[in-house]
């Protein structure tokens, strides 16, 4: 019976791992799921607590997901950490791979308190910004706070992890393979085999899809991260589960309710395999003694007793659980005071500098927004960082801002023209997003959100600067905002700034490589209007007309 | 086949026809004599029909598909599919243009049909709301987006006055038949983009053409090399503003015009977008270089 319950975990575990990968992969490849795709970062109490502080509502369908795992912890203790966290089961893959069995599991017991203190600054990072944007509005100066919950949150982090490393890293090895396969001549092999080409039509389709190459600057850096967190295990399996984890914290702290108790008979040989085994180093010493804050409930102890001496109750058990935290009042007050740092400090980051010089609020020049972001200072907040948007426009041109928003921004999306442009059709960001950081819009409305502003670079442009034929940036415009005016006979790129939305395709589009001789850049933003008052300027423009070329006039060469 | 030996092939043709002592008299005279001795081009111009019937009766005033479609050949077809827009908008060709022309090659025997094009918006968008991934699939086709530069390989253009050398699609250069299926548009820096403009859609490295001498002699050095077997151009919608992307004024000629010489298509279609041949830098430039007729007084046109 133990053994089939540890069975069962594994089982359990290898499951929501794969229907994590499974949904993440599907929304990737834009097919429609029965469940949302978010739903874990649904179910994570800390990125739904924190959705909804940023937003001071309630969101319904943060709480249907997020309040069966606070039951579940409530009954049942860390149960997510040990069955369902995909997190927790990608560390005990890879520490099974990498044969990191960790060291003395009493190691360091100390570090435990750790992931307390981060869930307190947290926590902090949460409620203070969203309280002092109450009192905002009230007319006190608006503040930003550093949301750690998404650099800390493992559900945040490990969907970000798959958004900016794996998928890049799947997609160019199939892209590879797909390339090399073409280069050998197989789509004229299967070409000559009618049958073939029929079996492997949706293979190919396939392949299309997902050989399409993807690229996110400074994916190393969120690689490093996470390899760092499995290269922890060498220390301690689990490190970051037992130590570091907030949402496990916040769990095993609810968990202190919960009745299910270990019963550990007179049988017991103190052989001390429980006590290794344990992946977090709940059992301490004493395998008549273990901490329910940090046990999983595995039940690995249960399976490899030898004389299965364990059995697990609901109630009162002879065995001593403790369900201390541990904490003292002045690493609490520690907490609390990075807390407040993480809030003030990137008030003193040069984002703010930006923000300061610029016309908008909050926004460097190369800050460009996705359509339908908040503004500035509540996207900030809002964005979780999960990287959905990213992984999810098909022109991979939303990337993780690194120092144009300044501190508070990193991570989140920004529009890269020189990548891709944000593609005139499309609305995918928008559909994707779980905190509506990006709220969704319409095709319809996109000639009136206005991200940005192009700027032809004349000193580098093919038809300013050389007296060239080219006007590449005009043809790819969807939105007729970019004019051509003749001089001596031959078109040149002008912008109308009042058409413009920033989309990026001109940018994106200029054969000036790489530094393309047209930028756009955050200028003319205007998320800080209502969409109503976006489409009233854009009425007042007036109907695009660049006019046609007509017969007349022999004006190139 | 590559292409290359096809348009080798049809040189030499052309050469033997116009003798050897055409040659002597320079570039432009040989030209005219090469054009002379091979008789006048004729283009089939197909008017009042739906867009099917026009492509039909097109391509059968020119003796049918079954003139460039032999039983077992891969046929790729080259539509303009660039942009993420309707096909009312007339910024690509129209879906039934393409689809009837898989249709013709297929019963000509095609053994594989590819309908490619190097979209310049999102190509998943372009392909989808052109209607061309649906209709030429339904019709029989593969609709390949041309997008990763693995599906290309390098040529040397040896007859290039300004394109040397061009990475070209793999799929074409291994094609038997090559049809090229433009739509009439005007554009903003060539005037018009018509049949051998349309064929930038099959280089990857086209952002090269702008930044070298003449975009326009690019245009016509490409056309010298590779000279599709057949060029339908669709006029059924023109977009006369706006161009090469619109939203702009669309025109309603109704027609599609075919032939084998592609400049003389060319120079049919710019009147549907009231431009005169000489006009057109790349239009005058292929003509130049003798890969095909543009004086309008020159070309058969046979109205069906």
């Amino acid at each position: 019976m133990s053994r089939r319950l540890r069975g069962l975990r594994r089982t359990s575990q290898l499951v929501f791992l794969a229907a994590f990968v499974v949904l993440f992969g599907l929304a990737a490849y834009l097919v429609a799921t029965p469940i949302p795709p978010d739903a874990f970062l649904r179910a994570d109490p800390l990125i739904a607590f924190s959705g909804m502080a940023s937003a001071r509502r309630v969101i319904l369908p943060l709480l249907w997901f997020a309040i069966p795992v606070l039951a579940l912890s409530l009954a049942l203790g860390r149960v997510f950490c040990g069955w369902v966290c995909p997190m927790g089961t990608s560390i005990d893959l890879a520490e099974r791979l990498f044969h990191m069995r960790g060291q003395r599991p009493s190691r360091a017991p100390q570090l435990r308190r750790v992931k307390f203190y981060i869930l307190v600054a947290v926590v902090l990072t949460i409620i203070l910004p969203a309280a002092h944007r109450s009192a905002g509005e009230l007319g006190i100066a608006q503040t930003v706070g550093l949301s750690a919950v998404y650099w800390l949150d493992p559900i945040a982090f490990l969907t970000r992890t798959f958004a900016l490393v794996v998928l890049p890293v799947v997609q160019w090895f199939v892209g590879l393979a797909n390339d090399s396969l073409m280069g050998f001549g197989y789509t004229d092999f299967v070409g000559r085999h009618d049958w073939l080409a029929r079996a492997i039509a949706p293979v190919q389709t396939g392949l299309s899809v997902v050989s399409r190459p993807v690229y996110f600057r400074l994916g190393v850096f969120t690689f490093a991260a996470s390899a760092g967190i499995i290269a922890l295990g060498r220390l301690a399996r689990r490190f970051w589960c037992r130590n570091l984890c907030p949402l496990g914290a916040l769990l095993g702290f609810l968990g202190k309710a919960s009745p299910i108790r270990f019963a550990v008979s007179d049988a017991c040989t103190r052989c001390m395999r429980c006590v290794n085994e344990c992946k977090v180093g709940a059992i301490t010493d004493d395998p008549h003694a273990y901490r329910g804050v940090e046990c999983i409930e595995c039940y690995s102890c249960v399976a490899v007793c030898p004389v299965s001496a364990i059995s697990i109750t609901a109630g009162r058990a002879q065995t001593h659980r403790d369900d201390r935290l541990e904490l003292d009042r002045r690493r609490l007050l520690q907490a609390a005071g990075v807390g407040v740092a993480a809030i003030v400090l990137p008030k003193i980051d040069w984002g703010q500098r930006l923000a300061a010089s610029s016309t908008m609020k909050f926004a460097g020049s190369k800050l460009i927004r996705p359509p339908g972001a908040l503004p500035e200072e509540s996207f900030v907040t809002v964005c979780v960082r999960c990287g959905e948007c990213m992984r999810i426009c098909p022109e991979n041109a939303l990337q993780p801002a690194f120092g144009e928003g300044g501190l508070e921004a990193l991570e989140t999306p920004i529009l890269v023209p020189q990548v891709g442009p944000c593609a005139q059709p499309c609305t995918l960001c928008g559909s994707v997003c779980p905190t509506r950081a990006i709220e969704p819009f319409t095709v319809e409305e996109k000639p009136h959100l206005y991200l940005g502003t192009a700027i032809v670079d004349r000193s580098m442009c093919i038809a300013w600067a050389n007296d060239k034929q080219c006007l590449v940036c005009q043809e790819a415009c969807s939105y007729i905002a970019i004019l051509q005016k003749q001089i001596d006979g031959l078109g040149r790129p002008v912008i109308d700034e009042r058409i413009c939305v920033g989309c990026g395709l001109c940018e994106s589009a200029c054969p000036v490589a790489p530094q393309r001789a047209i930028h756009v850049y955050a200028t003319g933003d205007k998320r800080h209007l209502s969409r109503g008052e976006q489409a009233a300027i854009r009425r007042q423009a007036g109907e695009p007309q660049r006019g046609g070329a007509t017969g007349m006039g022999d004006t190139s060469g | 086949m590559t292409q290359d030996e096809i348009s080798r092939r049809d040189f030499l043709r052309r050469a033997a026809a116009a003798g050897l002592a055409v040659y002597g008299i320079g570039e432009l005279a040989g030209l005219d004599g090469a054009a002379e001795a091979a008789g006048p081009p004729t283009i089939a111009v197909a008017s009042k029909k739906s867009p099917a019937q026009l492509v039909q009766a097109a391509v059968n005033a020119l003796g049918g598909m079954k003139q460039f479609v032999k039983p077992g050949n891969t046929v790729v077809l080259k539509p303009n599919v660039a942009w993420a827009r309707k096909p009312e908008q007339a910024a690509n060709t129209n879906p039934e243009v393409v689809a009837e022309v898989v249709r013709l090659c297929k019963a000509a025997g095609a053994r594989e049909i590819k309908v490619i094009d190097h979209a310049i918006d999102l190509d998943t968008a372009a392909f989808k709301m052109s209607g061309i991934q649906d209709a030429a699939e339904k019709a029989g086709a593969r609709v390949i987006s041309a997008r990763s530069q693995g599906m290309y390989q390098r040529v040397n253009l040896s007859r290039g006055k300004v394109l040397k050398s061009a990475d070209v699609l793999r799929d074409l250069m291994r094609a038997d038949v090559c049809i090229n299926l433009p739509i009439a548009k005007v554009h903003g820096s060539t005037k018009v983009t018509l049949g051998i403009k349309n064929l930038m859609g099959v280089v990857w490295d086209r952002g090269a053409w702008h930044q070298s001498a003449s975009l326009d002699q690019c245009i016509a050095d490409f056309a010298v090399q590779f000279r599709p077997k057949l060029t339908i151009l669709d006029g059924v919608r023109t977009l006369l503003t706006n161009g090469p992307k619109g939203p702009g004024k669309v025109g309603t000629p109704g027609v599609v015009v075919a032939g084998v010489d592609p400049v003389a298509v060319d120079a049919y279609g710019a009147t549907l977008l009231n431009f005169k041949p000489q006009d057109i830098g790349h239009i005058k430039l292929a003509f130049a270089a003798g890969v095909g007729e543009m004086r309008l007084d020159r070309i058969k046109v046979k109205h069906v």
